[in-house]
């Protein structure tokens, strides 16, 4: 722990604490996962970041969408997704998720993830190295800090929008809305 | 290879074979002796379906399926020339209201493969026991493996009209 | 006992990759297992009509992200093969020495995998490490570490650099001596040979009669390989053996799996000393956007890490493929053969089966 952060520390404990010890979502939802395991083993060991992968999204804070989401991953990952507690936070990996990547044309992958779940930052490449996790990772840091990573807050407030537009995409859905009506803004 | 197209020949009618330089041999065969031409490979040894496939010929309005078959080792240490051999049967069926027999009774394997080109070409394949979808998850009008799928139309027309959250806030703001 | 449905993946520790199973289990055994693929299709069939044939390489090679050398390998057969290119002599070693590496990266990347799944971190560290330093030679060599489009018709895109064979020797001796290691801790690992042995059985039968290849054939015993049927590139220059094994349950793939790494990195070996010291190693091909490939049809295979690797390619005459078809390992070992070996198993070894088998979502679904 560096010395110069105690204030804030003691200024706000849960954030802080939640900064450095992020847990991963273990889903391998595209080809993005290859530089996952290089990135927590020995050679460059996220944990120096806090970042370690867990077995359950109830457990998790933070879902790494690495690659391209095929429509039928779409699902998984926005049932995932809902399934972790707040706060949360979520990272797309690669290329694809921006805008379809060198699958623009393809039928069965979506364009721009960020029309159905919020995504706090994005890691451009194809592959992004592990170290660019890792800028990732710490640019996400910064922006905890300054508030900015709001994307779960973005979800409760404008849950009515990216609702509709999951079910644009996938007409019925067949779980129930995470918010209740009265709980949306 | 060409002793295995004069016994081909002899015994099939309606039946053409072309012997191709790298160990290939391609034969086009009527659609109804299909079955019993690929159970007369396996007897022969030929029992290693690598793939099945489909090619649209659009212009033909026909499809071909493509049934590859190679053979295993005989013996397990001794490389012969016939596991080089690869025999491509091809047959054509009529593009509209596509319909074939499966081969799942002769080899167990064809069945993934023949899942997959009833969901991607819309080719019917009766007595297979579950023709369910395989790879895709939506409905698509078109089966997308098709000539005339036009991809880069479809996604405009799906994920390019999907609004973003803010255009869908400005609409809300606007219609309030 | 009541059967119960179960859901086993996507999002799941004990699958590697996109990849799910829906199971019918009986208390803790399984009665049928069905595979549900499709969470990673892209279309690439589809994708690689619509773009020009040197267009195509770097699409190909996300079909595998393990080894995607593979796949430039065999589409670019599949392209020599209907242009008529030839590759040169030191050009074709070089592919095989690249492709080599790539096999020795891939095992190396199951192994962790398969380590990391049975809970054996200490190895999985081991793996990931001795991979990165393989990865790195890639990176030296090509610019990249995981996606290289380094093979092309008629070659390979660039010569080793100066120095290049020395480091590859000094790094595969490292690895190479960390082996006893790897061997103590996990292979003859009491606690990991009681998780693996006789566990998910594919018997001869049964593996000819499902169309399996690569080591699920080898651990029966049968020395199936492409590269000793039908050689291509630089394989019938040199010398080497097929490892089997005879029980054809997990273990005895895993350890035909590893053989094969040990004799890859021999000859790797032996493909530096025969190498030819001069000469190029790409013949020149015509400008990518005017390049018309004739018509033709064409069938190659190569053996990949995971088995024999096929592609159908369709050429009309015009300068983008017709038509093209990938027949991979995962295909039949993830439906067919996996779906017969997990029935009767237990649940806890569902991942174990899978990773015996060596099966990867990505080519599955493609």
């Amino acid at each position: 722990m560096d010395r110069n952060q105690i204030s804030k520390w003691l200024k706000n404990p849960g954030k802080m604490a939640n900064k450095y010890s992020f847990h991963v979502v273990y889903f391998c939802t595209g080809c993005g996962v290859i530089e996952i395991p290089p990135s927590i083993t020995t050679r460059w060991d996220a944990e120096r970041f806090g970042i370690i992968p867990v077995a359950s999204p109830r457990q998790a804070n933070l879902f790494l969408i690495a690659g391209y989401v095929s429509t039928k991953t779409l699902k998984a990952i926005i049932r995932t997704y809902e399934q972790m507690p707040e706060p949360k936070y979520t990272i797309a990996f690669g290329s694809c998720p921006i805008n379809g990547g060198m699958y623009y044309d393809s039928y069965n992958t979506i364009t721009s993830l960020d029309k159905y779940i919020p995504i706090d930052g994005y890691i451009a490449g194809c592959m992004p190295r592990p170290e660019a996790v890792f800028v990732g990772v710490t640019h996400l840091w910064k922006l905890i800090d300054m508030d900015k990573a709001d994307g779960y807050k973005r979800y409760r407030e404008d849950y009515k929008h990216y609702r509709a537009n999951q079910e644009q995409l996938f007409g019925d859905m067949d779980w129930p809305p995470l918010f209740s009506k009265e709980n949306i803004k | 290879m060409n002793e295995l197209k004069k016994k081909f020949e002899s015994i099939f009618n309606n039946i053409t074979v072309n012997v191709v330089e790298d160990n290939r041999i391609v034969v086009n065969i009527k659609k109804d002796e299909v079955l019993t031409f690929l159970s007369y490979l396996k007897n022969l040894g030929y029992e290693h379906l690598s793939l099945v496939s489909c090619v649209d010929w659009i212009n033909k309005s026909e499809f071909e399926l493509i049934y590859i078959l190679s053979s295993y080792m005989a013996k397990d240490e001794e490389y012969q020339e016939k596991e080089k051999t690869k025999i491509i049967v091809k047959t054509r069926i009529p593009r509209k209201e596509a319909r074939f027999i499966t081969v799942i009774n002769v080899f167990e394997n064809a069945e993934p493969y023949e899942r997959e080109l009833h969901e991607m070409f819309g080719i019917y394949f009766e007595g297979h026991p579950r023709l369910t979808p395989l790879l895709l998850e939506r409905d698509y009008e078109i089966p997308p493996f098709r000539k005339d799928f036009d991809m880069q139309n479809y996604v405009d027309n799906t994920y390019g009209k999907i609004p973003s959250i803010k255009e869908r806030k400005k609409e809300q703001n606007e219609r309030t | 006992m009541r059967e119960l449905k179960l859901f086993y993946g996507p999002q799941h520790l004990g699958m590697v990759g996109n990849f799910s199973i829906t199971l019918k289990v009986e208390g803790d055994r399984i009665v049928k297992a069905d595979a549900n693929p499709g969470y990673l299709h892209r279309g690439f069939e589809k994708l690689m009509e619509q773009r020009t044939w040197m267009q195509n390489f770097p699409l190909v090679c996300r079909i595998n992200v393990v080894e995607p050398d593979h796949m430039e390998l065999i589409y670019s057969m599949a392209v020599e093969k209907l242009a008529g290119i030839e590759v040169p002599e030191r050009g074709k070693y070089t592919r095989s020495i690249f492709c080599e590496m790539a096999r020795v990266a891939s095992h190396l990347f199951g192994a962790w995998a398969y380590a990391n799944m049975l809970g054996f971190d200490t190895v999985a560290n081991w793996a990931m490490y001795h991979r990165d330093l393989l990865l790195d030679m890639f990176e030296e060599l090509t610019g990249a570490r995981v996606y290289h489009v380094y093979l092309r018709p008629g070659g390979v895109r660039r010569d080793f650099p100066n120095g290049f064979t020395d480091k590859l020797v000094k790094t595969l001796h490292k690895i190479g001596g960390k082996v006893p290691d790897y061997n103590a801790t996990f292979f003859e690992n009491s606690l990991f040979k009681k998780r693996a042995e006789g566990i998910g059985v594919v018997t001869r039968e049964e593996a000819l009669r499902m169309g399996a290849v690569g080591h699920t054939l080898k651990a029966t015993g049968m020395k199936y390989d492409i590269r000793k049927i039908e050689p291509y590139d630089a394989y019938d220059q040199v010398e080497f053996n097929i490892p089997t094994r005879k029980n054809g349950d997990a273990y005895s793939r895993l350890l035909a799996i590893r053989d094969d790494m040990i004799e890859s990195v021999h000859m790797i070996f032996k493909l530096i000393d025969k190498m030819p010291k001069k000469g190029a190693v790409y013949t020149k091909t015509p400008n990518p956007f005017k390049w018309n490939i004739p018509k033709g049809e064409a069938y190659v295979r190569c053996e990949s890490a995971r088995g024999e690797l096929g592609l159908y390619l369709v050429s009309n005459g015009k300068n983008k493929p017709y038509r093209a078809h990938f027949d991979t390992p995962s295909y039949n070992h993830g439906l067919t053969v996996l779906e017969k070996a997990l029935e009767g198993e237990s649940i806890s070894d569902v991942g174990n089966i899978m990773m015996s088998l060596y099966v990867v979502a990505p080519e599955i679904d493609r």
